[in-house]
Formats: C-alpha cells, sequence, structure tokens
C-alpha cells in the first residue's frame, strides 16, 4: 500500500516538473513532430484495423437482438452513441497503451539503463524536457486524432455490414448515426481522449525514465507502462462519466 | 536526412488533416440536426406539462424536422413556456393558426413538439409569436382511465360471481331453470320447435328467394318488363286498351242514351219493344205467312210431278236429250 502510495507521489511529482517544463522554452520542436508522427501516423493502421473490426463485431452481435425486438432501424444510432461516446475512445486509448506505453517505457528504460539521458543531462540537453515532455505532448494531442479517425472507421464497418445484412443506404445510415448524437456526447469523448494521451505519455514516460538497473528493469517499465496505463485509463474513464453527467445530464 | 523528416512531416500533416476535417464534419453535422448553424427564428407555445420535453428535443412540422427546443421556463403554477429556435425557411410554411402539441419519437423514443398547420392560412409566423398549444392524452393519463376501466371490471367480476354462486347453491330463477329437468326438457322442446321453424322459414326464404330470381329473370316477369320490345309492345297493348276502353265508355254512353230515350217512349224501338197489339199483328201476319209457305210447298211438289211428267213426254223428249249429250260432251272434253 505505502509503496502504491509512493507510486501516485512520484507520478504526481513527475506531472508537476511536466507543466513546469513544458511551457518553458526552448521547446523541442522537431522531437515534438517526430513523436507525433511515431505515435500518431504509425499507430494509426494498427487502430484503424482495430475500429474497422469493432465496428463489425459490434453490428454483428448486436443485429439479432435488436432484429428480434423489430428494431434493427436503431441500430445505426445505438452503433452512433457507443463508438462515438465510450468503444472508439476507450479502445483506441487501449491499443495505444499497449503500443506507444510499452514502446516509450522500453525507449526510455533502455536509455536509463544506458545511461544515454545522464550523458543528455552532462551535455547541458535537459533530458526531460527532451524526451518527456516531447513524447507527453505528443500523445496527448495525436489520441484524439487517432480516436476521430477510428470512429470514423468503425462506423464505416458497422455500415458495411448494415448495407450487407440489411438494406441501408450510405446517406441514411449516417444522418441516422449524426440525428441521434449530441455535442453532450462528442464534447465530452473528445476531451476525454485528451485526458487519455496525456495518461499513456505520461505513465509510459513515467515508468520509463524512473526505470530500474539492468535489462530487467527495462521489461518491467515496458510491462509496468502498459498495466498502469490501462489501469489509470478505465479510472479516467469513470471519471470523464461522472463529470460528464453532471455537466451534460446523460 | 532532411527529406526523410519533410516526408515524415507531410505524412504527419496529412493525418491531422484528415482526423480535424473529419472532426469538424461531425460536428457540423451534429451541430446541423441541432439547427445551431444557420439562421432561425424563435417561437413559443405553452403548455400545462410538458411531459419530459427537454431542451435540444426535435420540433417538427408535418414530420419534417425543422428546429429543436431551445429553452423551457416557467411562467406561473400551472404553465411552461417553451421556446424553439425554428429554421428560418421552414417557419415562412407555418401560418399563424398552427398549434403546438408534445409527443413521442416512435413507441419509446425523445419528446418532440410537433407543429401542426391551422386553418387560418392568411399570415405566417414572425420572430416572437406564441403558438396555441394542443393536449394530447398521455401515457400517465391512459393508465389511469385504464385504471378505472380495470376496477370496474373487477366490481363486475365480484358480483358476476356472487350470481354463479347463487346459481350454485339453487337460489334464484335461474338456478331453478337450471336445476329443473322439467323446464329443461321444456326448454329442449322449445328449442327443436325453433329449429324447425327455423328450418321451414328458411326453405321459405329460398322459395321466395327462387321465385325472385325467376321474377328478375329475362323470361319472369320483372324480365320481360326489363325487356325493351317487350315493354314496348305492352306499352301499345295499354294505349290501345286505353283507346278501346274510351270508345267503349262512349258507346256505353250512347247506349246508356238510347236506353233512356227508349224508356221515354221515343224512337221506333220503343213501338216495337212496348205496343203489345203491334206484337199480336205480327203474330197473325206470321200464322198466316207460315200457311202461305205451306200451301207454296205443296204447289211446289205437284209442279215438280208435273215437270217430271213432261219430260216423259214425246214433245219435249228429244229436248232433254239434246242437253244431256251437249252435258256429256262437256265432261268429255274436260
Amino acid at each position: 500500500m505505502k509503496s502504491i502510495l509512493i507510486e501516485i507521489g512520484e507520478l504526481s511529482y513527475f506531472a508537476g516538473r511536466f507543466f513546469r517544463e513544458a511551457f518553458k522554452r526552448p521547446f523541442e520542436y522537431r522531437e515534438f513532430l517526430r513523436q507525433c508522427y511515431n505515435m500518431g501516423n504509425r499507430s494509426f493502421l494498427l487502430v484503424g484495423i482495430t475500429g474497422f473490426i469493432i465496428g463489425l463485431v459490434f453490428t454483428l452481435q448486436s443485429r439479432p437482438t435488436l432484429q428480434e425486438f423489430g428494431a434493427v432501424s436503431w441500430m445505426p444510432s445505438m452503433v452512433g452513441i457507443s463508438i462515438i461516446r465510450e468503444i472508439g475512445p476507450i479502445i483506441t486509448a487501449l491499443i495505444c497503451a499497449g503500443r506507444i506505453g510499452s514502446g516509450i517505457g522500453a525507449e526510455l528504460g533502455s536509455m536509463r539503463v544506458t545511461e544515454q539521458i545522464d550523458a543528455m543531462d552532462v551535455s547541458g540537453t535537459n533530458p526531460f524536457k527532451y524526451l518527456v515532455v516531447t513524447r507527453i505532448l505528443a500523445t496527448t494531442l495525436m489520441l484524439p486524432i487517432l480516436v476521430v479517425l477510428s470512429d470514423a472507421i468503425a462506423l464505416y464497418g458497422s455500415y458495411l455490414v448494415e448495407n450487407l445484412k440489411g438494406d441501408v443506404s450510405f446517406q441514411l445510415y449516417f444522418n441516422e448515426v449524426f440525428g441521434s448524437l449530441e455535442f453532450g456526447d462528442v464534447v465530452p469523448s473528445t476531451i476525454k481522449s485528451f485526458f487519455f494521451g496525456f495518461a499513456i505519455g505520461l505513465v509510459g514516460c513515467f515508468k520509463g525514465y524512473t526505470c530500474g538497473k539492468g535489462t530487467e528493469g527495462v521489461g518491467r517499465a515496458a510491462n509496468a507502462a502498459v498495466v498502469y496505463t490501462s489501469m489509470v485509463l478505465f479510472i479516467l474513464d469513470f471519471l470523464a462519466v461522472l463529470v460528464s453527467d453532471i455537466f451534460y445530464d446523460l | 536526412m532532411k527529406e526523410k523528416s519533410n516526408t515524415q512531416k507531410l505524412k504527419l500533416g496529412i493525418f491531422v488533416i484528415a482526423g480535424l476535417v473529419l472532426f469538424i464534419i461531425g460536428v457540423y453535422l451534429i451541430g446541423n440536426q441541432q439547427s445551431m448553424f444557420g439562421s432561425t427564428i424563435r417561437l413559443y407555445a405553452s403548455f400545462q406539462n410538458i411531459n419530459g420535453l427537454k431542451t435540444g428535443n426535435n420540433v417538427r412540422f408535418s414530420g419534417l424536422t425543422i428546429g429543436t427546443v431551445k429553452s423551457i421556463d416557467m411562467l406561473n403554477d400551472s404553465m411552461l413556456i417553451v421556446g424553439m429556435a425554428i429554421d428560418k425557411s421552414s417557419a415562412t410554411h407555418i401560418h399563424k393558426g398552427a398549434t403546438a402539441a408534445i409527443g413521442t419519437d416512435g413507441l419509446v423514443g425523445n419528446m418532440i413538439i410537433n407543429i401542426i398547420a391551422g386553418k387560418n392560412q392568411t399570415t405566417t409566423v414572425e420572430e416572437g409569436d406564441t403558438l396555441t398549444s394542443f393536449r394530447k392524452l398521455n401515457t400517465d393519463e391512459m393508465l389511469s382511465t385504464l385504471n378505472v376501466t380495470n376496477e370496474n371490471a373487477a366490481l363486475l367480476t365480484a358480483d358476476l360471481l356472487k350470481i354463479t354462486r347463487a346459481i350454485n347453491a339453487g337460489q334464484g330463477p335461474f338456478a331453478t331453470l337450471i336445476n329443473d329437468k322439467a323446464a329443461a326438457a321444456d326448454i329442449s322442446q322449445a328449442l327443436q320447435n325453433f329449429r324447425q321453424t327455423s328450418y321451414a322459414a328458411l326453405k321459405i326464404m329460398q322459395h321466395t328467394d327462387q321465385l325472385v330470381l325467376s321474377l328478375n329473370d329475362s323470361k319472369g316477369l320483372v324480365g320481360l318488363a326489363k325487356d325493351s320490345t317487350t315493354s314496348n309492345h305492352i306499352r301499345n297493348v295499354a294505349a290501345n286498351l286505353d283507346k278501346t276502353s274510351n270508345n267503349l265508355n262512349v258507346a256505353v254512353k250512347d247506349l246508356q242514351l238510347t236506353i233512356n230515350e227508349i224508356r221515354n217512349g221515343k224512337g221506333t224501338l220503343n213501338y216495337l219493344v212496348n205496343d203489345t197489339s203491334l206484337a199480336i199483328k205480327v203474330d197473325t201476319t206470321m200464322g198466316k205467312l207460315d200457311m202461305t209457305l205451306d200451301q207454296l210447298h205443296e204447289a211446289g211438289i205437284k209442279l215438280n210431278e208435273n215437270l217430271e211428267a213432261l219430260k216423259h213426254n214425246f214433245l219435249f223428249r228429244g229436248y232433254f236429250k239434246k242437253l244431256e249429250k251437249e252435258k256429256a260432251k262437256v265432261t268429255g272434253n274436260r
């Protein structure tokens, strides 16, 4: 219990340091763009495929039940709300936690083990600013974009199933989807995505930056980055639902 | 290295723009559904009960979504005023007599406001107008009515139970009717009679039906009457009959006049009918005439005898033979 509280305390200090460093000059623009490319573009294929399959499977699984009630016409509304509000952000965040979080943990962990971070410090480069701030900012900004793309692809996958199984046009399907959505669905999920991205970057960087000694420490850092990030994501999701419930009367 | 970096930047730019464009399209479509973009006018409607209507619910006119509910304010303890943002182009079709009613989108869908076109088709609504509201029967009220019906049904079944128990206990005329075997036999007999009567009535009906059919048939009376040729004939006959009856009427009148004249002693016929001396004279004349005829008959017989004797006389024999020969010759030529 004590170790968990210590861990949370250290994470809070780490987050505080990030906010301090993030608004200080100089800004590592090139590294930030490189990280954006690595985390955004390179995750897109994985996130896109996952989103597409989620859309397909979700529609295929829900269809028979809705068919029993004669409510197949409600499929676009149901899928739209589910994907935009919850499934899209959380699935994309979990995928990114696995791919990006572990990558950051392993990369920074190995840099720590091989004393590259110390070397940067000695050479006058601020390793925190260069390695941590850029990564956290990149994940924070890239995850919402990945979520939007993933949502669009998932909805398209759902439309394909509806079009094959039923007789729904593209226009009708997306009219139904956007007809059932409100800003109370889109705004909280978008804000939530920024927090998810921030959490992935923060926990991944924290675990890698504070990695233990040896190759074992690198493995542990990578693993812990994924596990803790996933847990933090669910906690954040729960908090996001509570907060959006207050503001948007869901 | 710089080339690679530029390619990465380009790809990143495309990625970010794609995400942002999709997000903006999504936001626009949602906002468009909620009439957030484009010009709108504000209309109001007051209700006693809004049945859970919320801001953001759709407003429909003739089934088309034309706006959303923007505000709900309590006017006093029994009146709520609902503000609606209506698309300006759609508002040009709403007239001042239109009414607003709160309904549901489907059986279990969201609450909506339906604007129903009114009879006053003269002027269209303007910014800030208040529409008259129409109160529909809501589910609670329907359930309340159903509750009253259920209570009545319960009372009815309780009364029915009492009656059936009394019947089972042998109380009252119904019980007697059910338990009395003689009455049952009478009822059975009555039913049998009724069955026979109904069977006979059925037969009569069938006969009547056939009769009506035969009448309607082309060979029947009605059929003949329907046939144009026959009906023309009948019409002619009737016309002739009418003429004949008229003539007969005239003849009867004349006859009546003649009879009256006869009765009054005018004309020859009266003399013939009423004068008895004339009758005696005629009778005497007839007797004499009868005697004359007898005498003539006797004279004829005697003349025949004389003629026969003359045939055999030698003076006339030659003449009679000549006549016979000419007669035979004429016959032979034929």
